[in-house]
C-alpha cells in the first residue's frame, strides 16, 4: 500500500494488447461447446473489466457487442431477453461491489447502444426500443453521470469509475437533451437541502446550458423549466441577464443609478434565496456597493430585520468579512454570510473575536497547499478558506462528506456549527494555524499530528474549504479514540461519540446489535427507551436540546443493509399532516434515499428545515441501531403501545435484521422465520 | 449438448474421471468418447447429453471387472486416466480391453512411488537415495544417515529430506523435514510415506507422448518455484539440456515398457548437467499445464491424449498433430499458484502491478470463503491460479518469481 509503484519500468499492458486478449477470450466462449461456456466466462468478464478500465475501452466494447451477445454471454441470465429489462435495476447493479455484475450490466447497456445506432440489428429489440430505454437508464442515474457519488460508490472502489465512464460514454451518444427535465428536477431536489458544495450542481446547470446554446441539439419542449437555474447563475439580475462577462458588467454598474442599483440588489437577494446558488455577477455587485452604496448591502443579502439588525450591530465585521472573502470565485460566501447573519449567532459573546481571528489567521503551508490543491490559486487561499466559514456557520446543515468514509467528522462539523460555533472556529484554527488539532479521550490527550490513520486511508479533495482542512484532522483523531477502546467489551462508540462530539452528547448509550455476533439484542427495549428519550409523546412533551449523534443502519431499496453510517437526530415534532416525524442531518451528500420497504427519507414537504431529512417516528426507529440519551432523565418507556413497538420490530427484521435474528428468537416463534 | 460427429473408423475412447476441459477436447475431437465418472457427474452429463457411465473410483476391488466388461461390452478400445487416482483403474481396464494383464502392472508400477524408483533404478536410471518409512523413528533415522553420508558433523545444519505419500498426485502430501523436531508434526495417518534425500538441482518436469513406443512430442516445464509457478516452453538453459533429456525419457520408457500413452516425469539436473529422476505420473500433470501448452502452441493438448492412447491412430496422423517443439510456440505461458500470505484475509485484490502487466492473461481467483487462512503445514494445495502469456521467456520467470512477493489476499 505504501509504495504501489514497483521499481524500475514494467511492460504495461496497452489496449491494443488487451483487445487481442478480449478477442482470443471472445473466440474461446463462441468455439465452446453449451456445457462448457460457464467456464469461459470469468476470463471474458474479467478481460471485458480490464477493457472498460481504458480510455477508448466503451467503444472497443460496443463494437464487439454484437459477437458477445452471439457468442452466448447473456444466455441463462435476465439480461438475454431485453424486452424484458428494467431501468431502474441497472442502479444497483452499477453500484455492485460485484466486478462480474457491473460487467454484465455496462455489456447490456453498450450492446443496446450498438442497436439504438443501428449498428446491431437486434432480432427481439428495435433501436427505438433500444434509445428510449437508454434515456431511462439515463435519467436514473443521473448522478454518475454527473459525478454525484454516494456510499454505494466508495464500497465499490474502482468499479464505480467503469459505471461512471458507461453512463457518460452512453449519455455522449444517445444526448444529454433526453434527459434534460429528470436533471432539472433533480437539481432541485438536491437544492432543496442546500448543500454548501454546490460544484456538482452548478456542473450540471453549465451542461444544461451548453445543450441550449448548442443549436444542434434539439431540445424540443425540454428544458424550459432550467431558466431559473441557469439564470441563477449566469444572468439573475436585469443588467447581467445576457451573461455579459464581469468586465462588461462591472462597467454598467459605474453608470447606473440608485434605482437600478437597488433592482440589482434585491434581484441578486431574489435569486439567491430562491435557489441556494450565487452568481459571480453577485459577488462583483458586493464588492462594488460595498465602496460605493453601503445601504444596499443589506438589500444584496436579502436579510429580515434579525439579519439586518446582526448586521448593523458588526457593521465592520461584515465589511471586512465581504472584502476578505468574497470573490467572483468564492461568491457562494455571500449565501453563507447572509444566513450566519439571519441565524443570529454573531450575538454570543465569543463567536465576533474569533472571526476576526479567522480573517487574520496564517495558513500553515499544509492547509494551503490543500485548499490550493482544491480549488486554485486565485483568490487566496485564505480567502477560500474564509468563504467555507461563512457557509459552514451559515448552513451547519449543509456540510457533506464528499466521497469519503469520514461522516463522523462531517458530522461533528456540522454539529459543532449548529450548536457551538465557537468551538468550531477554534478547530479551524488550530487545524488551519497549527496543524495540530488536540483532543482530550477520557482526560488523555489525543493528538492529530501523532495519532496513526485515520478511518480513511486518503481524504478526496471534493468537500467545502473548512472540511478539506479539518477533516483529516478530526478523522485521526476518531479513529486513535477507537484504538483507544480496544479490547473494551461492546461498541467503542459508547465512550469515543461523547468525548468527539462535546459534552453535549448523552452519556447513556443504547445499541442493538452484539458486537461479537452481529445479531440483534434486546430491540425491544431499544425501542421503549429511544421513544422514551425523544418522543415528545412518553418523554413528557421535552424537545430536543442539543442535537445528538446517532446510528444508522443504511439499507438499499430492496431493504437490504448497505453499510452503518452516522447521523445526528436535530429533532422530533409534528409535522404539517400531524404526523410524528424525526428530523436529522445526514453527512452524505444527498439525503433523499429510498432505503426500501417504504422507508423512503424526505428532505422537503414534511415540515423540514433547508438541509434536514426526516421520516416518521417508527420508520426512522426501525434503521436505528445507536443512540445517546441522558440516564438521568428517562421517559416513560412502559407507555409505549405495543402495536407500534410490534411495527417498528417487523420493520427492523423486514430489512438490515433479516439475518441478524438470534437463533433462540427463531425457535421461540417458528413462524417468524418465513 | 454434444455436437460431435465422430469417425467411425477411429477409436472408441473412455476417459476416467471427471474433468470439463477433457470432456470439451474430446468433443471437438473426432473419436468417440465416454466419460466414465463418479455419480455426483450424473445431473450434468444427462442436462447436456454427455455419453456417460458412472463410477466410483475406490480401490480397486471385486467388482472393477465390472467397469472394464461394460466398456468392452460399449465396443470401447481404450480407457484414459485423467487423475492419478484413475490410473491403477485405466491398467485394469485397458488389460481387459487390449487382452494384455501387462498394462495393469505397468499401471501398479506408476502408482507406488517406491516401487517406481526401484524399478528405475534397475533400468540404470539414477535416482537419489530413498527409502520407505512407516512411523517416525524411520524418519528420524533416515535424517541422520543421509546426514552422516553427506559427511556433516554435529552441530552443522542437515540437509532436509523429503517426504511424499506413494500414491497421491504431485505437492499433495509432500514436507520437508529438516530436524528430528519437525518429525513430531507429522500425523499418524501420513504413514507409510517415501522418504528422499534432497538434491541441490534444479527440478523440471516433462511431458510426452508416446505412440508406439515412440516419442511424439516432448515439453519441457519449467518450475519457478515448486508448487507456485509453472511455465512452458523453458528458458534457452533447460532447453539446452533437451537431448539428454530426451535420451533419459527414452530410457524411461524402456524401462518401463510403455507402449502408448502419456507421461509426465519429474527430474532433477545438477550443476555438473548429471539427470536424477524424481517420479513419474501416467496422467495429465496438475497446475493446468495442458492450458500452458494450448495457449502457446495452439494444439489440444487432451486431444493429443487421446490420439497417443487411441490404437487405431495412424502414424501420419500423430505426426500431422503435434507442432514442432519450442520452434512453433507462439510465445511462453506461465502460470501462477496463488496462496494467500497473510493469516487473517478479507478480500481478494489483485496487486496493480500485477494486473497492469502486459503478460497478464486472466485469474481464477475467488473471493475468500473464511477469513482465517489455515496454516500450511505440507505443500497444500494453493487458492487459484494467474495466467501470464508473452514473447520473452526470462521476464516470463522474473515476472512469476516476483508474484511470491506481492499479496492477492489483504
Amino acid at each position: 500500500m505504501s509504495d504501489p509503484q514497483p521499481p524500475g519500468p514494467v511492460p504495461a499492458v496497452s489496449l491494443d494488447k488487451l483487445l487481442a486478449r478480449l478477442d482470443d477470450a471472445i473466440l474461446a466462449l463462441e468455439d465452446s461447446r453449451p456445457f462448457a461456456r460457464a467456464g469461459k466466462l470469468p476470463r471474458l468478464f474479467d478481460v471485458i473489466r480490464r477493457v472498460l478500465q481504458q480510455p477508448e475501452g466503451m467503444a472497443a466494447i460496443e463494437s464487439r457487442a454484437e459477437r458477445l451477445e452471439q457468442a452466448g454471454v447473456f444466455e441463462g441470465t435476465d439480461w438475454a431477453d431485453p424486452s424484458i429489462l428494467l431501468p431502474a435495476l441497472t442502479t444497483s447493479s452499477l453500484q455492485s461491489p460485484n466486478a462480474d455484475t457491473v460487467v454484465v450490466e455496462a455489456l447490456s447497456e453498450l450492446r443496446l447502444l450498438a442497436i439504438a445506432r443501428g449498428e446491431y440489428l437486434h432480432d427481439g429489440f428495435s433501436a427505438e426500443q433500444a434509445h428510449h430505454y437508454l434515456t431511462q437508464v439515463l435519467a436514473i442515474n443521473l448522478g454518475l453521470l454527473f459525478g454525484l457519488t454516494g456510499e454505494a460508490e466508495r464500497e465499490q472502489g474502482k468499479l464505480a469509475l467503469i459505471s461512471q465512464g458507461l453512463v457518460q460514454y452512453v449519455a455522449s451518444h444517445i444526448g444529454y437533451e433526453q434527459v434534460i427535465d429528470s436533471l432539472i428536477e433533480e437539481i432541485w431536489r438536491i437544492l432543496e437541502q442546500r448543500p454548501i458544495q454546490v460544484e456538482p450542481v452548478r456542473k450540471m446547470i453549465t451542461q444544461i446550458a451548453l445543450c441550449r446554446a448548442d443549436p444542434g441539439t434539439d431540445l424540443g419542449g425540454a428544458g424550459l423549466g432550467a431558466d431559473r437555474l441557469i439564470s441563477s447563475l449566469y444572468g439573475p439580475t436585469r443588467a447581467c441577464s445576457e451573461d455579459p462577462g464581469i468586465v462588461v458588467y462591472q462597467q454598467r454598474l459605474e453608470s447606473m443609478d440608485s434605482l437600478a442599483l437597488y433592482n440589482e440588489a434585491t434581484g441578486f437577494a431574489r435569486s439567491m434565496h430562491d435557489t441556494g446558488l450565487v452568481s459571480p455577477y453577485h459577488a462583483v455587485f458586493i464588492r462594488f456597493v460595498l465602496e460605493e452604496e453601503e445601504a444596499l448591502v443589506t438589500e444584496a443579502l436579502g436579510l429580515s430585520s434579525t439579519g439586518r439588525d446582526c448586521l448593523l450591530c458588526y457593521r465592520e465585521l461584515v465589511q471586512t468579512l465581504l472584502r476578505e472573502a468574497v470573490f467572483p470565485e468564492t461568491c457562494q460566501g455571500i449565501y453563507g454570510l447572509a444566513l450566519l447573519l439571519e441565524r443570529g449567532i454573531l450575538y454570543q459573546p465569543p463567536v465576533a473575536p474569533a472571526l476576526w481571528r479567522q480573517i487574520r489567521l496564517s495558513l500553515c503551508p499544509e492547509a494551503r497547499e490543500r485548499l490550493q490543491l482544491a480549488f486554485g490559486y486565485q483568490p487566496q487561499p485564505a480567502a477560500w478558506l474564509l468563504q467555507g466559514v461563512l457557509n459552514v456557520l451559515g448552513q451547519p446543515l449543509g456540510v457533506g462528506q464528499g466521497n469519503n468514509p469520514t461522516c463522523q467528522s462531517a458530522r461533528a462539523l456540522s454539529m459543532w456549527a449548529y450548536n457551538d460555533p465557537d468551538y468550531l472556529l477554534q478547530m479551524v484554527a488550530w487545524a488551519v494555524r497549527d496543524n495540530e488539532i488536540i483532543m482530550h479521550f477520557e482526560g488523555q490527550p489525543v493528538s492529530s499530528a501523532e495519532s496513526q490513520a485515520g478511518v480513511a486511508p486518503e481524504v478526496t479533495l471534493d468537500l467545502d474549504p473548512v472540511s478539506l482542512v479539518v477533516v483529516p484532522h478530526l478523522d485521526r483523531i476518531y479513529a486513535e479514540m477507537g484504538r483507544l477502546c480496544l479490547g473494551r467489551e461492546g461498541d467503542p462508540h459508547r465512550w469515543v461519540n461523547p468525548e468527539f462530539h462535546g459534552w453535549s452528547s448523552g452519556r447513556g448509550f443504547a445499541i442493538n446489535v452484539d458486537v461479537e455476533t452481529g445479531q440483534l439484542v434486546e430491540l425491544e427495549t431499544f425501542i421503549r427507551h429511544f421513544y422514551a428519550s425523544y418522543h415528545p409523546y412518553y418523554n413528557g412533551n421535552q424537545p430536543l436540546i442539543h442535537p445528538q449523534p446517532a446510528g444508522i443502519a443504511v439499507t438499499d431499496s430492496a431493504a437490504r443493509f448497505i453499510g452503518w453510517h452516522a447521523i445526528t437526530i436535530l429533532r422530533a415534532a409534528l409535522d404539517p399532516e400531524g404526523e410524528m416525524r424525526v428530523y436529522f442531518f445526514n453527512p452524505n451528500n444527498d439525503s433523499g434515499q429510498n432505503w426500501g420497504d417504504g422507508v423512503t427519507v424526505s428532505t422537503s414537504g414534511h415540515g423540514e428545515r433547508f438541509g434536514e431529512s426526516s421520516l416518521p417516528f417508527g420508520q426512522f426507529t426501525s434503521r436505528l441501531y445507536i443512540y445517546h440519551f441522558d440516564p438521568l432523565e428517562r421517559g416513560e418507556p412502559a407507555d409505549v403501545p405495543v402495536e407500534e413497538l410490534q411495527q417498528v420490530i417487523a420493520r427492523v427484521h423486514q430489512s438490515w435484521g433479516k439475518n441478524r435474528v438470534p437463533s433462540q428468537g427463531l425457535q421461540a416463534q417458528p413462524g417468524a422465520a418465513d | 449438448m454434444t455436437q460431435q460427429n465422430f469417425n467411425p473408423e477411429k477409436g472408441y475412447i473412455a476417459l476416467l474421471g471427471w474433468s470439463l476441459n477433457a470432456v470439451e477436447a474430446a468433443d471437438k475431437f473426432d473419436r468417440r468418447y465416454v466419460v466414465v465418472a463418479p455419480d455426483w457427474a450424473q445431473e450434468y452429463c444427462d442436462k447436456h447429453e454427455i455419453p456417460y457411465v458412472p463410477w466410483n473410483f475406490e480401490r480397486l476391488n471385486d467388482r472393477s471387472f465390472e467397469i472394464a466388461q461394460t466398456l468392452k461390452d460399449m465396443g470401447v478400445d481404450v480407457a484414459i486416466p485423467l487423475f492419478e487416482e484413475t490410473v491403477e483403474w485405466a491398467g485394469a481396464i485397458n488389460s481387459v480391453l487390449m487382452n494384455n494383464p501387462r498394462l495393469l502392472g505397468q499401471a501398479m508400477l506408476l502408482r507406488d512411488k517406491a516401487l517406481m524408483k526401484r524399478r528405475a533404478q534397475l533400468g540404470g536410471i539414477r535416482v537419489g537415495i530413498f527409502e520407505e518409512a512407516h512411523d517416525r523413528e524411520d524418519v528420524i533415522r533416515f535424517l541422520k544417515r543421509v546426514n552422516q553420508t553427506l559427511l556433516k558433523l554435529d552441530g552443522d545444519p542437515n540437509d532436509p529430506i523429503h517426504l511424499k505419500a506413494f500414491d497421491k498426485a504431485g505437492c499433495l502430501g509432500h514436507r520437508v523435514i529438516r530436524t528430528p523436531d519437525e518429525v513430531d508434526s507429522i500425523p499418524d495417518e501420513e504413514f507409510p510415506v517415501l522418504m528422499e534425500s534432497h538434491l541441490d538441482g534444479w527440478e523440471f518436469a516433462v511431458e510426452a507422448w508416446v505412440h508406439n513406443g515412440k516419442i511424439r512430442f516432448l515439453n519441457i516445464s519449467e518450475y519457478v518455484t515448486l508448487g507456485y509457478s509453472v511455465f512452458v516452453p523453458a528458458t534457452p538453459d533447460l532447453e539446452k539440456y533437451r537431448p539428454q533429456i530426451t535420451a533419459e525419457i527414452e530410457k524411461l520408457i524402456k524401462t518401463f515398457d510403455i507402449e502408448f500413452g502419456f507421461i509426465h516425469p519429474e527430474y532433477f539436473v545438477t550443476s555438473d548437467g548429471t539427470m536424477y529422476f524424481g517420479e513419474v505420473a501416467y496422467r495429465p500433470p496438475g497446475f493446468k499445464v495442458f492450458e500452458l501448452l494450448e495457449r502457446a502452441y495452439g494444439f489440444n493438448a487432451y486431444q493429443g491424449l487421446i490420439l497417443a492412447f487411441d490404437p487405431k491412430t495412424t502414424e501420419e496422423e500423430i505426426t500431422a498433430f503435434f507442432p514442432k517443439e519450442v520452434v512453433d510456440a507462439k510465445g511462453y505461458a506461465g502460470c501462477f499458484g496463488v496462496y494467500p500470505r497473510r493469516r487473517v484475509v478479507s478480500r481478494l485484490e489483485m496487486p496493480e502491478e500485477t494486473e497492469n502487466h502486459e503478460y497478464f492473461e486472466s485469474h481464477e481467483l475467488t473471493p475468500p470463503i473464511e477469513e482465517t487462512v489455515t496454516k500450511r503445514t505440507a505443500f497444500g494445495t494453493h487458492w487459484g491460479l494467474i495466467y501470464f502469456f508473452g514473447d520473452d521467456p526470462y521476464t516470463m520467470r522474473d515476472l512469476l518469481k516476483h508474484q511470491e512477493d506481492l499479496d492477492f489476499y489483504v
